[in-house]
Order: C-alpha cells, then structure tokens, then sequence
C-alpha cells in the first residue's frame, strides 16, 4: 500500500533532477574573477595573520610593519593618484581557515598579499594562490615553502639555511668553536632551525655533541638542559622563538651552564632579553638580518615612524613586513599597477634597498641571502668585530 | 513519505545548483563544511548513537588525509588507491583507538581518546615521515576521467556524493538493527546486555564506523586542501567538531550534519572577531548541553509538544489492551526432561567483607514457577545478577539445561536462552516501545554486520522479519497501540508489561522476573499472574522474585527462602509458610511484617 507511493515519488524526483541536468550542462564556475588591477578605485591588498591564537602577537607585528608602509606610500598619494587599501584578515594558525581566505581575497579582488608568519599556514595557501595568480610576500622562513616551486611567492627575508649557514661559518670557521651542543622545538620555526643548522655543521664536518629537541608549549628544560651541561660544550645553539628561548637561556644559566648561546633572529629581540635577563645574554651570538633599530640610518627612521604610529619600539617581525609591503608597492608603482603573473614578474624584478639589507630576488621567491652576526656585550646587540 | 522524498529532492536540486550561485570563495567555504559535515556524521554516530566518548574523531581524520599525502608523495601512490589504503589505515588506527571502550566509558573513555589525539598531533610534529611542523604538500589532483578536480566547483560534486552516501548510509545503520542495538548500548548497556546485544563488539562497531567517516573526511580534505599540516588536527578543532555535533543534536545524524555546516559558516562570517566566536561557540555549548540536550534536531519536536501541551491535549488517548494468552505448548503438560533446567550449585558471591550470597543451591525443574523470596539485602537480586552473568560468583556453578554457564557474559546466556526484567525498570529510555521489543527480538550475532558492508538488501529483510515479529509479540501483550510511544511517557504498569514482552520476545527457556509486581495495582497484579502463567504454559521456566506474597503463593509451585545470603527454606507455598525460620526471618524484619501472609500470622498466633 505504501511502496507505490514511494516509488512514485522517487520517479518524479528523479525525472525532476534528469530534466534540470539535461538543459543546463555548462560546468559551474567557469565566468572570471573581477580584479581591481585594471579599474579604478583603491588598490586593494590583503594582510593574512594570526590575529589570535598562540601567535597573534606575531601577526600583529606583521599587520603593523605592512600597514606603517602602507600609510607611508598614501600619505604620499598612492599610486599612479590610487589609494591603496590594506585589510587585515586574520588565519587563525589554521591552515583550512587559511585555504578559506585564500579564495576569499581572490574573490574579494584584492592584488596582492602579504603574511603569513606561519609557514604551515602559507603553504596551505600557496596551491589557491598561485591558481589565482595572486602575488604573496610571506614572513616565514622553511625552506619547504622555496621547494613549493609557486613563481607567486615570494620570502621577506632569508631561509632559515641562510640564517644558519651564516651562523656556523662565523662560529665554526672564524671562532673555531667545535663542540656545540643544540636545543631547538619541533614546532615549524624550530624544526626549520634545527635541520638547518644541522646541515650547516655536519658540511663543516662537525657533529653536536647533543640534540636535544623540546616542544613549543614546555616551560621547564632541565632534562634536556642537564644532558647539555653533562657534554660540557663549548656553546649552545638555541632553535626557538623568543619567549621560549628566553626561559632555556634563565634556566641554563640556573643549571650552572656558563658557555655563551648562538641563534637566529629571535635571540636578538628584547623579548628574548627581557625574557631571559639581562644578565644571562650576555656573549650570545645573533644571525639576523635585522639587528636592531639603531643599526642605519634608515632602521632608525623606520623605528622612529613606527614608534610615533604604535607608541611601541620597532622589532625585526616589523621591518621584514615592512620590507615586503615596500618591495609590493614599488612593483605595482614600475608595473603601473599590474596584477597577476605580471605583478609577480615585477616583484622578481625589484631590486630593493630596506631595512633588512638589498633584496634582489631569484627565481625561487627568495630576496635576500646574507644576514648579519651580532654579539650582546653589555646589554646591547652589534655587530660582531 | 511523500513530503520527505520532495524535500530530498529539493535539497539534491539545491546541491546541483549551489555552485552556480556562488563565487570561488564561498564554493571553498561550502566545500570545507561538507567535509565537516561527513566527520561530524562519524561523531554523532559514536557519541549520539553509540553513546561512545570519542574526542579522538579530529585524529581520525588527521589519519585519513596524512595517509593519502604519505602516500602519494613519499611512495609514488595514485590518489585513489591511496584514499583506499587510507581508509583501511584509518579503520585499524580507529580499532586500536576504540580497544579502550572496552574496559572504560564516559568521561574516562573521553580521556583517553583525548590523549591518544594529543598523541597523534605530536607524531605527527615530530615525525620526519610526516614532515614535521611544516607538514606534506604536493599531493595530487584526484584525477577523474577528463573531469578537473582542482576546481573547487567541479570538487564539490564529488563531496556530495559522498556525502549523500555517507548520510545515507549512516541514517540506515541508525534505523537498522545494529544501529538499534547500539542506541540500546547507550541508553543501557546492562540491560543491552542482557536482551542479547554484544556490548563489547558494538562499541567497537561504533569505533570503526567514526573512523570510516573520520578517514573519508580525510580523504576529502587531502583532495581538497591538497596539504597537511598538524595545526589542522589540532584540539581547537576537535572541540570545535563537539561543539558542531552538540548544537546540532548529537543523537539525529541530520543534526549533525546540520550543525557542521552552520557552524562552518558561521565560523568564517565571525572569521574578523575569531577570539570572541571562540568564546561564544563555548557559551553555546554549554546553553545546548544544560537547555537543549537534543541541540537544534531536537527543537521541532520540542517546540511540538510545548504546542500540544499548552493547546492542553491530553498524552495519548490509547489504551491497554488485553493479553492474549500464549498458544500452550504440546508437552507443556507432562513432565519434561531428565534434568533441571536451572541448577544453582553452592554459589557464593563476595562483595569486599560481605557475603551477599552463601553457598546457595536450588534447582528449577522445566515448567516450573519457581518464587524467591526474603526480606530486603536476603541476596535475592544479588542472585539473579550471578545467574544472568552480570556477577561473577565467588564460588559455584551455575548450570542451564544442564549445561554450565558460570563467567559467561549476559549477552551469551541471552543467546543461550535466559532472559530477565529489572527490579528497576530498565527499558531503553530514548527508543520506542516498538524499538526496545525489536532489539531483544534480534537474535543475530554482531559479527553479521559485514552485511552492512556489502549485502543491504539481506538487512532490510531480516529486520522487516523482525518487526513483524516484535510487532505480533506487542500485539501478544495489548501493547500495540504504544509502540511509537517513548517508555517514559507510559504508566508504571505498562512500562512493567513492555519489559516482559521485550523479555519474552527473545523466545527463552528460562525467564527470571524480579519484583514483577511492585508498584502494580490490584487488578494489574491479577493480570500479571494470568501473563506468569501463559508464559510457563507456553514451555517457558519462570523464576520469580516477588515481595507481594498473595501472587506468591497462588502462582508458585515451588518457593525458596532467602535470608542473609542463605536459603533457610524451600517446599510448597503451604509447606514453606509454616517453617519457623522463615517466620523468625520475616517478623525480625518489622519493615517487612506487613508482608507476612495470614497464614503464617495464624501460625505464630497458635
């Protein structure tokens, strides 16, 4: 009594749907995005970052690095007499939120962009924007974003190879230190760091007397910290963000661990000192591209602005997001405001003297491949003698 | 029916021209959502319907999607073996996962599944296999015939379809029997147990369901993101996944879906102001749980019996009907068998300092109505515990038809032919009266589910075999016009009655009814023993526990007298009345004097 009815129902549906399918067969999707590259009106690019989460404080380093650029170019008058506008979309640290963005910058017609400061999060977008021909200046660092082979995206600054193999050539080559111990995270900036750094020693034909690896959320390191004093190095190479890095250093020197620490860019922020004590940084070894706000004349103009802006001194995250919305603008000024593959190849094309040293990109996406080696003495970064 | 099967094909006409509608960025949205809604789907089969704690959903789709990039890029895989291969890695990570449920449940079971997800995003991070912090990219396009997949548009079709499969699939299982069987798990293990339900393997069943929709989700996303990265797998999102199966309603698979996609795009409209969305999805959660248990699959049929009751009509109007007696067994009127059907030897049940049960021993002859009685803590639940299997006893043996039983578990002495109702009721509280008899009438064994797998039509017709018989047995106790009814919305005396008929619908040999009559009027007492006495005469043993010693003694043969743990006395009604022990126990009780027959009031009198 009750299958016909169902039967009968399944057909008109059924039938219903063949119908529709049969008159419109065109695939969907097919019309094309609108770009503001070509129209008037503001020219619109986008800053991707973490505006919460464990590493909102980064992006907002970001978002204000880009946006005193931006402020900068306008109060000027744009570009070719265009505004520029600068929107802050915020990724979460999560990569799908990040592929969602992607499409939605694109949609939204904006040209350009500029972040993210987590790898992860950029490599996830990488394949969207590189479909969409939408130029990216990131603020990570791996070196798994250059193998992404994308010709849309583009580093602020050095890999974490440049970083290391600068490092261990000053501390292996010119100091000729060889027993090194090393503690880094298995977060994406440590892990980075330690594969790095590690390439970099065992070219040198050294081997670390140990390589202890924590996580990103431990806040107490005496296991590893103990192991490290038991080796007795003759220095300690720290893989890890500021704060992080700050508590190793305070723990060590507690643990009785004199020798001096060496490390990337993070090791030379304020943070990291204020972290660890002034007293307990002493000697450590930086390779940064960016050493400090008194190091030119231009990073003393910059902090300046950026300290008028946000009433909060100037640190490397700021000047590299700086770097890259500069190195965008001045494309989109000598391309007279292309968009796409074009942008793209303008961006190559810059050669661009900032804050971080003279960008001058290959064909992987990456600008700048040196960086300085700055030594703390006396509460304050310079640059090694 | 009709309205159902038109809004199934409105929302397949809406599916088809979604993307036509909408611009690249909400086609990525909408296609993220989906594969939401097939992990959520998965969820709310383990926790909703399986009633399952299963926080370790988010890794199972972790596993999913590591397992199609692993191996695509490291071992040169296409796409599609290696989604297949990620299917089979997922279910067996999912097994492992679920091997927990069997010893724990609840919030324990919610640990540790919790920490095997922790577990499975530090692997991940650290593993050189798993490339780490920075995750795989590069995993292929699906290919599919000249169809280009890297298209979000083109991309969506195929997630429908799976998705329609997987909902499908999911909301046949559900109104299946092992689907049934499972939210009998949920609403009560023990008596699940004891009507026949193998509750250990169901929950693996519900383990290894989650992880099959858990390892399509993957599958989905790693054709879609086409990279992995841990920070995908991550907690956030597995409370973000609870939050999804909670506002949606966890115990309807169609709430599940639904709330997967309203929370996706609400989470990408609130995607500006991300610090305070997380702390209002928190907010939500804890109103649904504490307000709106059932979430929004709940609502409507909230909001429809608020409307009945302030439109002030009354429940149902249906009534009970009469018990048709059980057609009488050919041999029920010699003597049957050579032996006794149940025999209880010298059992002993310790629990810590106290001896519940004292070497106890009686024997129930076939066709017998055998009555035990004792005043209150005499051991007389505790020894229907020990027979049905949910104690083991601390010394003795139990013997079933001769065979012996002893440390079987409820599930295997209910495929062996005992079953038993509650001296406190235990009906499933969230299934229909029809559903309760219909998944004690379900004498299959779990492992039959690889039906579910490859042969549907052999499910559909064993449970419409099923329902007619659940269907005559409810019709047997006058209960027909309630089988849609909930148990808890039914009178005390009816729900007593749905519990013998969910017990004898599973056809025993031996029938233990504990406290039958409590709380039952005088005239449903009277019914009860006229059902007492069908049953037997129908070739069932039936063994007793009774407080009301009218019922007692017109209905047994035999009676056993239980006292602190031992039997002081065992003979006719008559007989056992007048045992001096037995007086001395009952008055020594005064709770329990009122009890006392008036034949052995005349007694003591003498």
């Amino acid at each position: 009594m009750h299958t016909p009815r169902h039967i009968r129902g399944a057909l008109i549906g059924a039938a219903v749907l063949t119908t529709i399918l049969a008159t419109a067969c065109s695939a969907p999707g097919k019309s094309s995005t609108s770009s503001s590259g070509s129209g008037k009106g503001p020219i619109k690019i986008a800053v991707v970052d973490a505006q919460s989460g464990q590493l909102s404080s980064l992006g907002h380093w970001e978002s204000n690095g880009a946006k005193l650029a931006v402020d900068q170019w306008n109060a000027k008058g744009g570009i070719n007499g265009r505004k520029i506008q600068l929107d802050v979309f915020d990724d979460q640290g999560d990569p799908t939120v990040g592929t969602n963005l992607a499409r939605k910058i694109a949609s939204d017609g904006y040209i350009a962009m500029i972040g993210t400061s987590e790898s992860a999060v950029t490599q996830a977008m990488a394949p969207i924007l590189q479909q969409e021909q939408i130029p990216n200046i990131t603020s990570g660092q791996a070196d798994s974003m250059v193998k992404l082979g994308s010709p849309f995206l583009f580093l602020n600054g050095p890999t974490s190879t440049t970083y290391d193999e600068t490092l261990a050539k000053y501390v292996v080559d010119t100091k000729g230190i060889k027993s090194i111990a090393m503690i880094t995270n298995n977060g994406g900036y440590g892990k980075g760091e330690h594969d790095a750094f590690l390439a970099s020693l065992s070219k040198r034909g050294v081997t670390p007397l140990t390589d202890q690896v924590v996580t990103t959320d431990q806040k107490d390191f005496s296991a590893a910290l103990t192991t490290i004093r038991q080796k007795n190095p003759q220095l300690v190479f720290i893989g890890s963000e500021e704060v992080e890095a700050g508590l190793i250093v305070k723990q060590a020197r507690d643990l009785g661990i004199t020798v001096p620490f060496a490390g990337s860019a993070p090791q030379g922020t304020p943070v990291f000192a204020e972290t660890a004590g002034a007293a307990n940084v002493e000697n450590t070894i930086v390779s940064s591209p960016y050493l400090g706000n008194d190091i030119s004349d231009a990073s003393r103009t910059f902090a300046a602005a950026y300290k008028a802006a946000y009433g909060d001194d100037a640190e490397l995250h700021g000047a590299k997001a700086y770097d890259g919305t500069s190195i965008v603008l001045t494309a989109l000024k000598t391309s007279n405001v292309a968009t796409g593959k074009k942008l793209a190849d303008a961006i190559r094309a810059t050669k661009y003297n900032g804050l971080l040293g003279s960008f001058a990109f290959d064909s992987t996406g990456v600008g700048i491949f040196a960086t300085s080696i700055g030594v703390i003495s006396n509460g304050k970064l310079a640059a090694a003698s | 029916m009709r309205y159902r099967i038109g809004l199934v094909a409105l929302l397949a006409v809406v599916a088809w021209g979604l993307p036509y509608g909408l611009n690249l960025y909400a086609m990525h949205v909408a296609d993220v959502a989906l594969v939401f809604a097939v992990l959520a789907i998965g969820l709310g089969l383990a926790m909703g319907v399986a009633g399952q704690v299963n926080l370790a959903q988010v890794a199972f789709f972790g596993v999913g999607s590591y397992a199609v990039a692993i191996l695509t890029t490291h071992y040169g895989y296409g796409f599609w073996p290696a989604a297949l291969l990620s299917l089979v890695a997922t279910v067996v990570i999912g097994l492992l996962v679920g091997t927990p449920a069997l010893r724990v449940q609840s919030h324990y079971l919610g640990i540790v599944t919790l920490g095997l997800a922790v577990a499975f995003t530090n692997w991940v991070t650290n593993a050189a296999l798993a490339g780490g912090a920075s995750g795989i990219s590069g995993i292929p396009v699906p290919p599919l015939g000249g169809v280009d997949l890297s298209s979000d548009y083109l991309y969506w079709y195929v997630e429908v379809v799976v998705f329609a499969a997987a909902l499908a699939f999911g909301l046949f299982v559900v109104r299946t029997p092992l689907g049934r069987r499972m939210r009998a798990m949920r609403d009560d293990s023990l008596a699940a147990g004891a009507v026949g339900a193998e509750v250990p393997m169901l929950r693996m069943a519900a383990f290894g369901l989650a992880s099959v929709y858990g390892g399509l989700a993957g599958v989905l996303y790693a054709g879609l993101i086409r990279y992995v990265s841990p920070d995908t797998f991550s907690m956030t999102n597995m409370f973000l996944l609870l939050a999804m199966v909670i506002i949606g309603g966890r115990q309807s698979l169609v709430g599940c879906v639904v709330g997967a996609l309203a929370l996706s795009l609400l989470r990408e409209a609130l995607s500006d102001a991300s610090t305070y969305a997380q702390l209002g999805y928190g907010v939500v959660v804890v109103l649904a749980v504490v307000f709106a248990p059932t979430g929004l699959a709940g609502l409507p049929a909230r909001l429809r019996s608020g409307w009945r009751k302030r439109r002030g009509e009354g429940a149902s109007a249906a009534v009970l009907g009469p018990f048709r007696p059980f057609p009488a067994a050919p041999q029920a009127s010699a003597p049957v068998g050579p032996g006794p059907l149940l025999e209880v030897q010298q059992i002993s049940k310790r629990f810590r300092g106290l001896w519940a049960l004292r070497e106890v021993s009686l024997s129930v002859g076939a066709g017998e109505i055998r009555g035990i009685v004792g005043p209150n803590g005499s051991g007389k639940t505790t020894l229907f515990n020990v027979i049905s299997g949910l104690y083991r006893p601390s010394g003795g043996t139990v013997r079933l038809g001769g065979a012996p039983v002893g440390g079987r578990r409820p599930y295997q002495l209910s495929h062996a032919g005992l079953a038993r109702t509650f001296q406190n009721l235990r009906l499933f509280n969230n299934l229909t009266v029809r559903e309760n008899v219909l998944v004690a009438a379900d004498r299959s064994r779990t492992r039959g589910i690889w039906r579910y797998a490859v042969w549907q039509v052999g499910v559909v017709r064993r449970d419409r075999a099923l329902r007619a018989r659940a269907d005559a047995m409810l019709d047997q106790f006058g209960l027909s016009a309630f089988a849609d009814a909930l148990p808890r919305s039914l009178p005390y005396g009816i729900q007593r009655r749905v519990e013998i008929a969910r017990a004898m619908v599973s056809g025993p040999r031996l029938l233990l009814l504990d406290e039958p009559a409590a709380g039952l009027n005088g005239e449903e007492v009277r019914q009860l023993g006229e059902i007492v006495r069908s049953i037997r005469d129908s070739g069932v043993t039936v063994v007793i526990i009774e407080h009301n010693m009218g019922l007692v003694m017109s209905l047994c043969e035999r009676i056993t007298v239980l006292a602190s743990g031992e039997v002081i006395a065992e003979g006719g009604p008559a007989e056992v009345a007048a045992t001096p022990r037995v007086i001395e126990a009952y008055l020594g009780d005064s709770a329990m004097s009122k009890d006392v027959p008036p034949v052995i009031a005349t007694e003591v009198a003498q």
